[in-house]
């Protein structure tokens, strides 16, 4: 049942409520019999008690009915538009306290499915720019001052970015919660001031992820997580990563955290992402998300 | 010859027009930003250490009107230290006796300071075509450490990713789909038409994988170390790449033929492997034959040595084994060791190098080289064992 139609059969059995109170105000004043009335509200009691029993049902079988899978479905509906078009800045802080900054553009189409960075600062990476296409299971970088284009191999998904702590995976991989993760409802939770869904998601057996499980906190109002633990590849119980969401703001109509830290609890190290510039209202070529694309 | 020239005119004349723009666009608009690059290097070879240092500038100037980029960048290096050598001083004992007395002297050469423009073009393009034109960096081949499909590059495997200048020429870049592209590039360096550089490629993209075949047909200038004299001859390549994952590794190869109007055809090919674990550790491994170079060492004479000093040959030796191991000992710390073998006669070089990126926009490098091999072989101790420590501090 949609959460639309619940809706509609908790209005009727608000109203239907309401009017049998209502009819019994009449009955009141019209009928006054004790021992009539009091067979009928007997009988209403019960029907009433009936109807409340029912609706603590329903209103359970709502919980219920809103699986794992629809929740993780639609939390990557929402993180992936259709497209985007985005400057972003990252901010890296060693285990030693060292800073480093990255500015650089990204793109994404058909929901995060091909997605390209190109970097604007600092020098030493500017003009350097990552395609991912098929959900970052094909990845390319193309270094300016070579004019060269490298190929990397599934196996480099998940190093870290520019040394970040996020890997090629975490950014470029749309759809692995659905694709690579088996899902599970554990209940509600409140985490960072907001209520959640608490979803624990195992990796599937025929998949590649780099994580073994995953912890999702997923906001209930705007389906958006707020917090993920990513739990060691060969160790479920060693937690490796852990990914903050806040600052939600609408972005054309969608609900966006603009801003994600994503803390590595084993190196120490924290890296924070930021949306400086972001629209979702772009038509963007296939062409973009190319070799062609990445040089220019 | 007046093909030549008219294509030589047409891309002075795009380019100097594309520049000519320049001054009139609002300063904040054009992009310059470039590197500082001191470098030293330390050699010890025969008891006797030296030294050869070097501070380069790079300024990069780039614009863009809607489709229209120009670029260009201004490469200003100074020598100091050792600046004179003697090309015969890094050959086995036994070649350098064969060279008459009186010649000596043709072997000496100097770093001199040099000014120049490294990279300087216009770039047109839509969506689906790209136009090049002027001198543009060009780097095709999927191998690390030697790409057998380049002919206008020679890396220095010590040192595989640094920068190669720029190429005169025109060039086309045309996407049937994003994965399928033809490029065709016209590089009127060396006499007329016929004998100027032409090169197609096709590179399309199925599955995992990307394949290229190329064929290019250029002028080859041959020194003759013996007769002091240059061997001027077409040559005509047809090749082949791939890049793709095979079993969870990362597998590369590229092929040439070569077709030589006056020497013997030969055979170029390489193949390369790697692999990246859970802890950052990479590891990759390519196996190159180079069927023009030699299979015993003591077959090596100097037209061997020096064509692959100059670039004209890529390997003394014909069967080399390369290997790099790589780990990120910090988020800004990371240490490679880079081998090379030589099959054919054992001998090795071995390059522990340290890349250090010690503040936002400043990188340090520390690279070592061991020569294991004995005299006459391709990568022996004569050559001098040393270490470069080389900054870079962007702007």
């Amino acid at each position: 049942m949609t959460e639309e139609g619940v809706k509609n059969l908790e209005d009727k059995l608000v109203n239907g409520w309401m009017g049998l109170f209502g009819n019994l105000t009449i009955n009141q004043s019209t009928v006054f019999d004790r021992r009539l009335m009091g067979r009928n509200m007997m009988r209403k009691v019960l029907f009433v008690f009936v109807l409340i029993v029912c609706f603590g049902l329903i209103a359970e079988d709502k919980e219920g009915k809103i699986t794992a899978e629809e929740i993780i479905e639609t939390m990557t509906e929402t993180l992936n538009p259709e497209q985007s078009d985005a400057i972003m800045e990252m901010t890296i802080v060693t285990s030693g306290g060292q800073e480093r900054t990255f500015v650089y553009k990204v793109y994404s189409k058909n929901s995060g499915e091909k997605s390209m960075m190109k970097y604007l600062e600092p020098g030493r990476v500017k003009d350097q720019a990552i395609l991912m296409l098929n959900n970052a299971d094909d990845i390319w970088m193309y270094f300016p001052r070579t004019n060269r284009v490298r190929k990397l191999a599934t196996h480099a998904k998940r190093q870290k970015v520019q040394g970040s702590d996020f890997s090629y995976e975490d950014m470029g991989s749309s759809n692995e919660f659905i694709d690579d993760y088996n899902s599970v409802l554990i209940g509600e939770e409140e985490k960072e001031e907001r209520l959640c869904y608490k979803l624990e998601l195992t990796r599937k057996e025929d998949s590649d992820a780099g994580y073994s499980r995953l912890t999702v906190w997923v906001e209930k109002e705007s389906y958006i997580p707020v917090r993920i633990s990513y739990y060691h590849e060969k160790d479920k119980n060693l937690l490796e990563k852990e990914l903050i969401l806040s600052d939600v703001q609408t972005i054309d109509g969608i609900p966006t955290p603009m801003e994600m830290v994503m803390y590595n609890k084993l190196d120490d190290t924290k890296t924070t992402m930021r949306f400086k510039e972001l629209t979702y209202d772009v038509d963007l070529s296939d062409n973009l998300f190319s070799e062609m694309g990445m040089k220019k | 010859m007046k093909g030549k020239a008219f294509i030589n005119k047409l891309i002075f004349f795009v380019v100097v027009s594309g520049f000519a723009i320049i001054p009139y666009v609002n300063a904040e608009e054009l992009d310059i930003f470039g590197y500082f690059e001191p470098q030293y290097v330390l050699l010890y070879r025969d008891g006797e250490s030296y030294q050869l240092n070097s501070d380069k500038l790079r300024v990069d100037l780039q614009h863009s009107v809607k489709e229209v980029e120009f670029g260009a960048d201004l490469v200003y290096t100074l020598y100091y230290g050792k600046k004179n050598w003697n090309a015969l001083d890094f050959l086995p004992d036994v070649i350098r006796s064969e060279v008459p007395e009186g010649m000596q002297s043709y072997f000496l050469f100097s770093f001199n300071d040099t000014l120049y423009l490294d990279n300087v073009y216009v770039r047109m393009s839509n969506s689906r075509v790209s136009c090049v034109f002027g001198k543009q960096q060009f780097s095709p081949g999927t191998g690390y450490f030697s790409n057998p499909v380049d002919v206008l590059n020679s890396k220095d495997a010590l040192d595989p990713t640094y920068e190669q200048t720029g190429h005169n020429g025109g060039r086309m870049d045309i996407m049937f789909s994003s994965r399928t592209n033809l490029m065709f590039l016209y590089s009127p360096i060396e006499g007329d038409w016929t004998n100027s550089g032409k090169l197609l490629r096709f590179k399309i993209g199925l599955g995992h994988f990307d394949f290229t075949l190329s064929g290019y047909e250029f002028r080859e200038q041959l020194t003759d170390f013996y007769s002091l004299s240059v061997i001027n001859q077409r040559r005509r390549l047809v090749g082949c790449e791939f890049v793709g994952q095979l079993f969870g590794l990362g597998v590369w190869g590229e092929g040439a033929y070569n077709f030589l109007e006056e020497s013997d055809d030969f055979y170029e090919f390489l193949v390369g492997t790697d692999y990246t674990f859970e802890s950052g550790f990479y590891v990759l491994l390519e196996y190159h034959r180079n069927e023009r170079g030699k299979t015993s060492y003591q077959d090596y004479d100097i037209n061997d040595w020096l064509r692959f000093y100059l670039g004209e040959n890529k390997t003394i030796s014909r069967d080399q084994m390369y290997g790099m191991v790589s780990y990120p000992i910090t988020d800004l710390i990371n240490l490679q060791i880079l081998s090379i073998f030589c099959i054919n006669d054992g001998s090795a070089a071995i390059v522990p190098v340290i890349d250090y990126n010690i503040f936002e926009n400043v990188d340090l490098n520390i690279m070592g080289n061991i020569y294991t091999g004995c005299e006459g072989r391709f990568y022996n101790s004569k050559l001098g064992n040393g270490v470069v420590i080389r900054g870079r501090v962007y702007f």
